[in-house]
This record gives structure tokens, C-alpha cells and sequence, in this order.
């Protein structure tokens, strides 16, 4: 199985998404590319829905939307990621299943990353990987826990956890956080970039 | 120490609009406790107000002073016994508070709040048909109850029953036809059930409904630039193959011009030349989407 490394954009991109809506669900992709050893850097992420986010339609046009921006950028849609409404529920949820599949089709190593709402105050990292077994996707389970040292899946640091929660509370960087969702009520929120609300080393 | 004009104006709004601005209410929490019986009756709903935004943010201590005040106040209160079964459920196990309420709806079967919660919590703990059985049963006996109608199609739509969704959503459209953003809703969910004719026509309507009292040359804001967005997704899919419709809805015959119209809609929604200040973002990659056949 590739690598996978999740960079601080993304991985505060994630995290803001969630945090800017505790009770609803949000989704997004990921944006990534392969490097010359064959592991994937998931470079960006593009973050889509928090309203209806089991329907469709602006679902597929920002789903391309943010595949013309990859492309722009040189990066391919390298995965899709979602937090559930409620805290305990990780499941991928069938429309989840679905995105990630149709990612899939188009980019054989894509994966899904599930946030973890138990986990997401905690200063640990709050994503569970899953991984394609057909067309049914697992949480992945390998020799080492996701994240942890010796894992297939990283982040690009350590410490990223624990900065995107005080980002959140000391700064509430996530405020200025905006999705497709945002960007169709007001053309000049930046969805597909968010510079806004990254630190200026990110 | 009050709180300010503008304070209580937008908890005003956020009342009448059903806001659940939670950490946005907490923010006021010291000054509502010290200040809310200068309010007059609207004290006592700023104090339910607060309430609701303190279970969501976790703060049960300000919670539990809200309510021993409204309980207080209020004994007996119907309205105050769905508060305390708020604050159960942020604590106590789903069984003791589905007991709580069964208790309640006993005494009263037609607490439709009560009844609400209790529908609520069986859709949380995963016992969806049992939710759908109580909330199908609530509505045929409160049939107007909009809120009741959404959260029905909300849970057929979460399982992929896309079709008793919009039949759901069919009762809220009679019962609020001037919303469009209810038709909106119907559009997107007719996509998802991929009735695409059925679609395009909602969202035409989404279209008409938002935009009436726009003058011909402003370009579409808020809801229709979903709903044209919506309109050049469906009519470039119906150009490119016929689709079938479980509806048997017809396609409209100026399909082409139809789909021009919302190409020329949707770019003039990132238009530089719009009135406010700052540009439009990503407008490239919309520009490569409407162009692409």
C-alpha cells in the first residue's frame, strides 16, 4: 500500500471545516500528488458542502470545480474527506462511500479521511483513514495505528494537531473559513484557496 | 450591566429565524443572567434562548441556572418540561430520557414538542424506522407542522429514499409555496433521485421564485445562484442524453435556450463589473465548467 502524508494546509483545512460547523456534517477533497518514490503528499484540500450534504447537485459541480483547480495547481483530486453530524459517528455514510468512489475511478490510490469528533479537542490527530476493499471502504487498520509513528498514513508534523485546536480557540482562525456552501451565497469568499485564515507559514 | 441594543436585536433574530448561533449566544451569558428580568417578557426567552446555546456548547453549569429560573418562574410549563428533557439528554442515558418522555406524552399526547424531542432522540441512537413510524404518526395528526415535514425528508434523504423525500417535501411545498428556498431543496433533492426533468423544472421555478423582484440587469445573488447553477447543470444533461422521469415530467421544448440563459446567468454572477467591492473568487475554473460540453 503507498504512503500517505497529510500536510499542515490540508490537515488545518479539515479541521477548521468541522469546527466552523459543530452540528453538521462537511465535506470536502483532497488535493495531492504522488511523489518520485510512489507516496502521496495530500498538499490541499478543497472544502464543498455543510448544508445538504447528502444531495448532489452542487456536490458534482464542486466536485468539479475543484478538479479544474487541481489541475491548475498541478495537483490531482487525490481523495475526499467528512465529519459526521454527530460525534460518535465516524462512518464513511453512504453518500461518502459514493464520492470516494467515484474518486476512485479517477485516481486509483485515492483514499477518505474521516474526522473524528472524539478526538478533535483532544490534541491527538482527528482523522481515520479509510481505505477501498472493493467497493466497500474500511477504516484502515494496519500494524501501526493511522498517524502513529511507523504508520502508511503521517502528518507532515507532530505538533499539527495540537496547533490546528489552539488556532481554533485562542485565534478562531476557523471563522474565516469558507466552503463551496459559502462561496454560492458570496461570490468573493475563497473556497477554493482560503488563504485568509492560514498562518502565514503554512 | 445590560445588554446592548444591538445584542438583543440580533438575538431577536436569531429567535425569529431559528438561528442556532450557539457559542455566538453564550457569548452574552453573564450579562443575560445578571440582566434578563429588565427585559420584560422577552427576558424569559432570551433565558430559554441562552439555555438552548449553553447545552450545545457544553456548558451545563449556565444551562442548569437558566433553567432553575424558567422553572421557577414557570412551574408546570409544558415548554419548561422540553428544557428539562434537553438537559437530560446532554447527560443521561437515550432509555432514561425516552422514559422521561414517555412519561410526558401520557399525561399529554399531543405535546408535539415533546413529542418532537422524543422523535429526535430515536434518530440519534440509530433507530431510524422507529423515528420515521413517530414522526409519519405526528405528522398525519399535526399535518401543517412544516419543521416536521423537512426533518422527515432529511431522514429518508440520509438513507438514500430519495423518492419518499420528495413526497415529503411535496407537503412542504403546498404548505409554504412562496419559500424558495423549500423549492430549492426539492430541486436538488429531485437531481439526487435523478429525475433530472423533474429537477430542471423545480429549479426553474427556484429561479422565478427568487428572482421576481430583481430588475433585469443585476446579476443573481443568494438562492438563484444555486438555482441557475442548477438550471445549466440539468438542461447540459438533458441536451447531452434523455433521461428518463419517474415523475413523467416534460422536458421543456427551448431546452437550448434555456441552458444559454443560465450559462449567461451563471457568468454574470462572476463578473467583474458586479456592485460589490470585492471581485468574485474562482472565476476561472467556473468559466472552464459553463463552457465545457
Amino acid at each position: 500500500m503507498s504512503q500517505y502524508s497529510v500536510s499542515a494546509r490540508a490537515y488545518l483545512k479539515l479541521f477548521f471545516h468541522a469546527a466552523k460547523h459543530p452540528q453538521s456534517s462537511v465535506n470536502g477533497v483532497l488535493l495531492g500528488k504522488e511523489e518520485p518514490s510512489g507516496a502521496i503528499t495530500i498538499v490541499d484540500a478543497v472544502p464543498l458542502l455543510h448544508h445538504w450534504t447528502s444531495l448532489s447537485p452542487m456536490m458534482e459541480i464542486g466536485l468539479d470545480l475543484a478538479g479544474r483547480h487541481a489541475e491548475s495547481m498541478g495537483l490531482t483530486l487525490v481523495g475526499y474527506y467528512q465529519a459526521c453530524e454527530r460525534i460518535d459517528d465516524t462512518s464513511l455514510a453512504p453518500v461518502g462511500e459514493r464520492i470516494a468512489g467515484k474518486l476512485r475511478d479517477g485516481y486509483k490510490n485515492a483514499v477518505a479521511l474521516v474526522i473524528d469528533g472524539e478526538k478533535i479537542g483532544s490534541g491527538e490527530a482527528a482523522v481515520i483513514p479509510y481505505t477501498p476493499q472493493g467497493p466497500i471502504w474500511r477504516p484502515y487498520s494496519g500494524e501501526s495505528a493511522a498517524f502513529g509513528p511507523g504508520s502508511i498514513f503521517q502528518l507532515s508534523s507532530a505538533d499539527l494537531p495540537q496547533r490546528a485546536l489552539s488556532l481554533v480557540r485562542e485565534q478562531e482562525l476557523h471563522q474565516k473559513f469558507g466552503d463551496f456552501d459559502d462561496h454560492l451565497e458570496d461570490v468573493t469568499i475563497d473556497w477554493l484557496r482560503n488563504t485568509a485564515c492560514m498562518p502565514s507559514d503554512v | 450591566m445590560s445588554l446592548s441594543h444591538s445584542a438583543l436585536e440580533k438575538l431577536a433574530t436569531f429567535r425569529a429565524n431559528n438561528t442556532r448561533a450557539s457559542q455566538e449566544t453564550f457569548k452574552n451569558a453573564s450579562t443575560v443572567l445578571k440582566s434578563f428580568k429588565r427585559l420584560g417578557d422577552d427576558g424569559w426567552a432570551v433565558l430559554e434562548q441562552l439555555f438552548l446555546a449553553s447545552v450545545d456548547v457544553g456548558r451545563l453549569d449556565v444551562a442548569d441556572e437558566c433553567l432553575r429560573q424558567l422553572g421557577k418562574q414557570f412551574p408546570d410549563s409544558p415548554r419548561v418540561d422540553v428544557l428539562t428533557g434537553i438537559r437530560m439528554e446532554a447527560t443521561e442515558s437515550p432509555d432514561v430520557v425516552l422514559e422521561y418522555y414517555a412519561q410526558l406524552l401520557d399525561a399529554d399526547s399531543a405535546n408535539a414538542a415533546i413529542w418532537k424531542r422524543k422523535i429526535s432522540v430515536l434518530r440519534r441512537t440509530g433507530k431510524i424506522e422507529k423515528a420515521v413510524e413517530e414522526l409519519s404518526q405526528l405528522l398525519d395528526t399535526f399535518y401543517t407542522d412544516v419543521e416536521g415535514w423537512l426533518e422527515l425528508a432529511d431522514i429518508y434523504t440520509s438513507c438514500n429514499q430519495y423518492i419518499p423525500a420528495l413526497q415529503a417535501l411535496s407537503h412542504v411545498l403546498l404548505l409554504a409555496a412562496q419559500n424558495p428556498f423549500y423549492q430549492l431543496q426539492f430541486a436538488e433533492t429531485a437531481y439526487t433521485a435523478g429525475d433530472i426533468p423533474l429537477a430542471l423544472k423545480a429549479f426553474l421555478v427556484a429561479v422565478e421564485m427568487s428572482e421576481r423582484d430583481l430588475s433585469d440587469k443585476s446579476p443573481p445573488v443568494g438562492i438563484s445562484v444555486r438555482a441557475w447553477l442548477g438550471v445549466k447543470l440539468c438542461s447540459r444533461r438533458l441536451l447531452l442524453n434523455s433521461s428518463p422521469s419517474a415523475s413523467n415530467t416534460v422536458v421543456p421544448k427551448n431546452l437550448h435556450l434555456i441552458e444559454e440563459l443560465a450559462t449567461e446567468r451563471v457568468l454574470g454572477v462572476y463578473s467583474s463589473k458586479s456592485s460589490s467591492t470585492r471581485a468574485p473568487e474562482g472565476r476561472d475554473v467556473v468559466v472552464g465548467w459553463v463552457g465545457d460540453r
